[in-house]
């Protein structure tokens, strides 16, 4: 099974491209000038503390929401003119439990891929291969209100994969788990990356961006403060080998409390 | 156009299939107004001496008050065998015996009421002697007095009947209110208990014997319809909940990224609620039919298309609400105000026709009210449908404003 349609990707390097990407709400700047690619087939970490901007980030890029300022592009198709050539192209798992406890895996997989365009056929099919990837077939049958919170969370992913996504936004996938839970989550999204997909993944976990991130984007406070490779933002402030990344981030953020 | 409809009842279905899953849900819209009518039915229906001589009589010491409106509605018809009198004048003639006794509203009523506890009927002597039958909790809601001269057995009787019958209405009504409120910890909320409680029906039930060609009055011709519009609003209302949960869960926002219209997101809420209320419709019509005998007047045709025009405008109404709201609480708030505050403004706790002018002029600014004025008048006073077409023009053009601001305020998005 492959999550690519496309077998030309390698062709397009820069998959997605934000541009001075600028928000506000009642006045309030909350995303300010922020700038950044995503390649194809690459895991791009977007870090940053508590309300630095990272889901209203993600909402713009997913069509969700419109930028006062700036553009998006996503395989050379503009976010804003060319919404639903874009939103064939991703998938999204949000930073909520976007799905309904009442009914089963395979029912909310089944309901939100075909408003997506499937067939009732493609659609349960479909369910079944996203849930054996991410571990679920046994409890397939069981409201998702009886799972575990890492079942909830990898059915939340699931429900992102229905589409088959070339570009898979995750919006804090890993909250409140155990490790078992989020090793498997961990190895499935490399696992999509190394099928082509590209990902974008936000978090506060440093050793979780250290680990899977290709490159890393650090936000604070609506902005971009440093980019780079795990490798790259370690040597800004020491020997890449003895630093973490939890110290790059509380270097370049700052130690006082969020909220 | 074929997008947004298959978008629209893919989600409708689903909304349905979590509405049947939602024990509180059903009961709210199916079981809750059964309650109610049954509760009124039995109060305002029934009420009637077996033989012509006896009356009861009522009185308030309330300037205005709900028990001024609870008189109006016992006193419309003649065919419930209550007076009204004055509180002074009814103690004197039963001081003087001309009177064997009388139901007493006393002038803190409402305010009571509305205080939270329970309602109370005490029963009094003209000595003094009292004797408090309490109808659910403690003791410290509105309490209905029923005075009579000497304790007589069957006078005792009558008047507590149709105290305790009011007091019983009552009751539901403000634990009906109370457990809405307390949406949040509803599956505490026990229907058959609280079934128990609120509509606990009058220990004597009165009979009106048919006198001549007059048909006996069947309250149930206006109780039910009133508590149909009520309760088809408060569902729908109620369902402004749901999206506003669906904004803050990111469900929304994940279908917008999926390709999904706004437009097809509120016309499939739209949808569904308008099923409930069909499901509502159909359930409580019937119902009406067997159980209550109601009559649907000359053209019963016209009474069915009223009531799908009234759960069209209150299914505009819910996701109207939903976009006006911000947070779940917010949400639940606002249906459980303004159904409260709709349905007595438009008539579906009383008729609107017994009361004064000004507040029928109110109740034509609410969808309710030109609902139970169709209502009224077909199931009545024998009106035809053409005597309605008003009344459907005014709630298709109340469905069409509500929507035009559903669809302008629609947000998918919560802010966190
Ligand atoms: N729709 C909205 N209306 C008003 N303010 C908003 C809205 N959405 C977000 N905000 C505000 O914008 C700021 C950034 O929020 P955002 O959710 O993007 O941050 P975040 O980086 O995802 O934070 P977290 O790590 O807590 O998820 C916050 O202060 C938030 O309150
Ligand atoms: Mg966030």
């Amino acid at each position: 099974m492959s999550a690519s349609p496309s077998a030309n990707m390698g062709c397009m390097d820069e998959f997605l491209v934000a541009t001075g990407l600028t928000k506000s709400f009642d006045g309030v700047q909350v995303v300010e000038s922020v700038s950044f690619t995503v390649h194809a087939k690459e895991i791009f970490g977007l870090l940053g503390p508590n309300g630095a901007g990272k889901t209203t980030t993600i909402r713009m890029l997913s069509t969700v929401l419109g930028p006062d300022e700036g553009d998006v592009t996503v395989d050379g198709h503009s976010v804003g003119r060319e919404s639903d050539a874009v939103r064939r192209l991703i998938g999204v798992c949000p930073q909520e439990l976007a799905l309904y406890p009442e009914l089963s895996a395979t029912d909310n997989l089944v309901f939100f891929g075909r408003m997506a365009g499937l067939s009732g056929k493609e659609a349960k099919e479909r369910a079944a291969d996203v849930l054996e990837r991410v571990g679920l077939t046994e409890r397939a049958k069981d409201a998702v209100r009886k799972y575990s919170g890492g079942m909830k969370r990898r059915v939340n992913i699931a429900i992102a994969l229905m589409s088959r996504p070339r570009l898979l936004f995750l919006d804090e996938p890993t909250v409140g788990i155990d490790p078992q839970s989020r090793n498997h989550i961990f190895d499935t999204v490399l696992a999509l990356r190394d099928e082509g997909m590209s990902v974008l993944y936000t978090t506060h976990y440093m050793e979780e961006a250290d680990r899977l991130c290709d490159r890393i984007g650090v936000m604070d406070a609506g902005r971009i403060i440093a980019l780079g490779t795990p490798t790259e933002l370690k040597a800004q402030i020491g020997d890449p080998g003895a630093t973490t990344l939890e110290e790059v981030f509380l270097s370049l953020t700052g130690r006082s409390l969020r909220d | 156009m074929r997008l947004l409809l298959r978008q629209a009842l893919l989600l409708s279905v689903k909304d349905t299939r979590l509405f049947f899953r939602d024990r509180f849900a059903l009961g709210f819209a199916l079981l809750f107004p059964i309650l109610f009518i049954v509760a009124f039915s039995l109060a305002l229906g029934d009420i009637g001496p077996e033989d012509e001589q006896l009356r009861m009589a009522v009185a308030t010491e309330e300037e205005g008050g709900f028990s001024r409106q609870v008189i109006d509605a016992l006193t419309a018809t003649d065919a419930t065998g209550v007076d009204e009198w004055d509180p002074q004048d009814a103690e004197q003639a039963v001081r003087e015996g001309s009177l064997p006794g009388y139901v007493l509203f006393p002038a803190d009523f409402t305010q009571r009421m509305f205080g939270g506890g329970s309602t109370v009927v005490r029963i009094t002597d003209s000595e003094g002697g009292e004797q408090t039958v309490r109808l659910t909790g403690e003791d410290s809601g509105a309490r209905i007095l029923v005075v009579t001269a000497d304790g007589d057995p069957e006078t005792e009787a009558i008047l507590g009947g149709l105290a305790r019958s009011i007091a019983g209405r009552i009751g539901t009504l403000s634990l009906a209110a109370r457990g809405v409120i307390e949406l949040e910890g509803f599956t505490a909320l026990d229907l058959a208990r609280l079934g128990e409680l609120g509509a606990a029906p009058p220990s004597i039930v009165f009979t009106t014997e048919q006198v001549g060609d007059v048909e006996p009055f069947n309250a149930s011709n206006f109780t039910l319809p009133g508590y149909l519009t009520m309760f088809v609003f408060f569902a729908a209302a109620l369902g402004a909940e749901a999206i506003a949960r669906e904004r803050q869960t990111q469900t929304l926002e994940r279908l917008l990224a999926n390709g999904v219209r706004r437009s097809s997101i509120v016309a499939g809420k739209m949808l569904a609620s308008l099923y409930r209320g069909f499901l509502q419709l159909a359930f409580l019509w019937v119902l009406g039919i067997f159980a209550f005998s109601i009559d649907f007047g000359e053209s019963p045709a016209a009474v069915i298309v009223v009531s799908v025009f009234m759960a069209v405008a209150s299914s505009a109404f819910g996701v109207m609400l939903a976009a006006l709201v911000h947070t779940v609480k917010s949400a639940s708030s606002a249906a459980v105000l303004a159904s409260l505050t709709l349905a007595p403004l438009g008539g579906c706790w009383w008729p609107l026709f017994i009361t004064p002018d000004w507040m029928q002029a109110l109740g034509r600014l609410t969808p309710h009210g030109w609902a139970n004025d169709a209502f009224n008048k077909l199931m009545l006073f024998g009106a035809e449908g053409q005597d309605v077409l008003v009344n459907m023009l005014a709630l298709a053009l109340f469905a069409a404003g509500f929507l035009v601001i559903a669809v302008a305020r629609f947000r998918t998005v919560s802010a966190n």
